[in-house]
């Protein structure tokens, strides 16, 4: 049986200006799999990321989640609707006026409403896994690249949410560091495999270990949909893609 | 030669453009500020936060203002007493002029150089880093969390640094009273408490709740209207500055316009 779909968008287009950013965006997001976002950089990756999350209004099209156009609804809908969501954001993004443990406890205390203990020992586990038990009390201004993006991790997944969506979580790591942001979200999958997970990466051997199904994108038009193994009926520039041989940015979005 | 004589009238259409949005952003602002307010939904925690902040930032710059505006009334008027010998009308001359006018002005424009450019470069920083997005992310209205905390931190401490600001201020003129003009400190007090300034002080501790009201406002919308990274929120700390000194003019021109005392 097929897993209902979590996020649709429907001829999804954004512009900045003049310039269309995303065209005709059409696309699915199943509950259980991971969708993995990829194409040269500039092409609207990241705001595709974020007209699903609605912190982007469309300009043409539409994105439904669970059904429920995101531009339609109030703002105590869209809270109620994003209140599923965990958003690990390409540049951190961490509050910088809190400690590592208060940026990790944020989201249980506004949205769950749990006893402090209980949080507190979310918070704690959570950092232990991610690797920074050591980096409760730290200031962000105080974390290395690698530890911000753990700590932006932590903070996404702490309530185990329902869509998850990491918006470059290699970008400017090391080789190792970007191995073990990748097995992090391999781990954050398995503890809630009916979540519906986005990456958006140039690092497409990395997320070929966690990715069910690909979209490219290429001047905000989507030019591949599917899995890996259907890449035999894919235009050249997503094979290239996927050989490693990405090709220059061609303009656009 | 069409373009050389277009060219300021274009330039006026867009500051007509610009006041016309930042006046109406600030109003829808304001509003959105009371709707969470009515009933209260706001985090108090970040109220806390924000009201030790304000009130810690802000009161030494006010001490010393109040301390000078004092002095500067004393030695304005110092010729003129020294010359009619009119030493019970010091006290009167310095409170009226420090409670109803120059106190809440320079005050405000103090206040809002201070706390009002730092708000605006905070919210703009939180803008640009993408903090604010991970605020509506997590579900949370950056209104209710960042700008009404704000937004009452600022009005409450207003007052209250406006009491602390008058209450130095004639300090300032009784030291400066005594030590330049040699007028005993106990004269020009009971020339102040004889002159019943209560509606001069009312009017300006209302002037100051006014002055944080604006601020407060426009700082953050200028904050939260950031575009384009640094730049931007250098662009936006500068328009904040100007835009909340010339709404304390405003203010104060209209309020004594409504309310005046001393006639």
């Amino acid at each position: 049986m097929t897993a209902p779909v979590a996020i649709r968008c429907e001829d999804l287009g954004k512009r900045f200006d003049d310039a269309w950013v995303l065209r005709g965006v059409d696309l699915e997001v199943r509950r259980g799999e991971v969708l993995g976002v990829i194409g040269p950089g500039g092409h609207g990756k990241s705001v595709l990321l974020k007209c699903l999350a609605g912190l982007l209004t469309p300009d043409a099209g539409r994105v439904l989640v669970d059904g429920e156009d995101l531009a339609r609804l109030g703002p105590l809908g869209l809270a109620r609707v994003r209140e599923q969501y965990g958003y690990v954001f390409q540049n951190y993004a961490l509050f910088d006026f809190m400690s590592v443990r208060d940026n990790v406890a944020f989201p249980l205390r506004q949205q769950a409403h749990l006893p402090d203990a209980e949080i507190d020992a979310r918070v704690a586990a959570r950092l232990a896994e991610v690797g920074l038990a050591h980096a409760l009390d730290l200031l962000p201004r105080e974390l290395s690249g690698g530890m911000k993006k753990r700590v932006g991790l932590a903070r996404a997944t702490v309530g185990d949410p329902a869509i998850a969506l990491y918006d470059d979580p290699s970008a400017g790591l090391d080789p190792v560091t970007s191995s073990k942001i990748f097995q992090l979200i391999a781990r954050m999958h398995a503890r809630r495999p009916d979540a519906a997970t986005v990456v958006v990466s140039h690092d497409v051997d990395r997320m070929r270990a966690i990715c069910d199904r690909y979209v490219m994108l290429e001047r905000g038009r989507v030019v591949f949909v599917g899995a890996e193994s259907a890449l035999g009926d894919a235009p050249e520039v997503v094979a290239a893609f996927f050989g490693g041989a990405e090709r220059a940015p061609t303009g656009g979005g | 030669m069409r373009r050389l004589l277009m060219a300021p009238l274009s330039s006026v259409g867009r500051s007509a453009l610009g006041l016309a949005e930042t006046i109406g952003g600030a109003t829808l602002l304001f509003g959105r500020i009371l709707r969470a307010l009515i009933p209260p939904r706001f985090d108090r925690d970040e109220t806390w936060r924000q009201l030790y902040g304000v009130g810690v930032k802000s009161y030494a710059i006010v001490v010393v203002t109040a301390l000078f505006v004092g002095a500067i009334m004393v030695i304005q008027t110092a010729f003129y007493v020294r010359r009619t010998g009119a030493t019970s009308l010091l006290g009167y001359g310095v409170g009226f002029t420090v409670f109803a006018e120059i106190g809440p002005i320079l005050i405000g424009l103090m206040f809002s150089g201070r706390v009002g450019a730092n708000t605006t470069a905070e919210l703009g920083t939180m803008v640009v880093t993408e903090q604010v997005d991970a605020l509506r992310a997590l579900a949370i209205d950056p209104i209710r969390y960042l700008v009404v905390p704000r937004f009452v931190a600022m009005m409450i401490m207003m007052g209250l640094l406006m009491v602390l600001g008058d209450g130095f201020a004639i300090i300032g003129a009784t030291l400066t009273a005594d030590t330049l003009i040699g007028v005993d400190p106990s004269v020009l007090i009971s020339s102040l408490l004889e002159s019943h300034l209560l509606d001069e002080y009312l009017l300006g501790l209302g002037k100051a709740l006014c002055f944080g009201v604006s601020i407060s406002v426009l700082s953050c919308w200028f904050g939260l209207g950031v575009r384009g990274g640094a730049t931007g929120v250098g662009r936006a700390v500068n328009n904040s500055v100007v835009a909340n000194a010339a709404a304390i003019f405003f203010i104060d021109f209209v309020v004594g316009w409504l309310f005046p005392v001393g006639l």
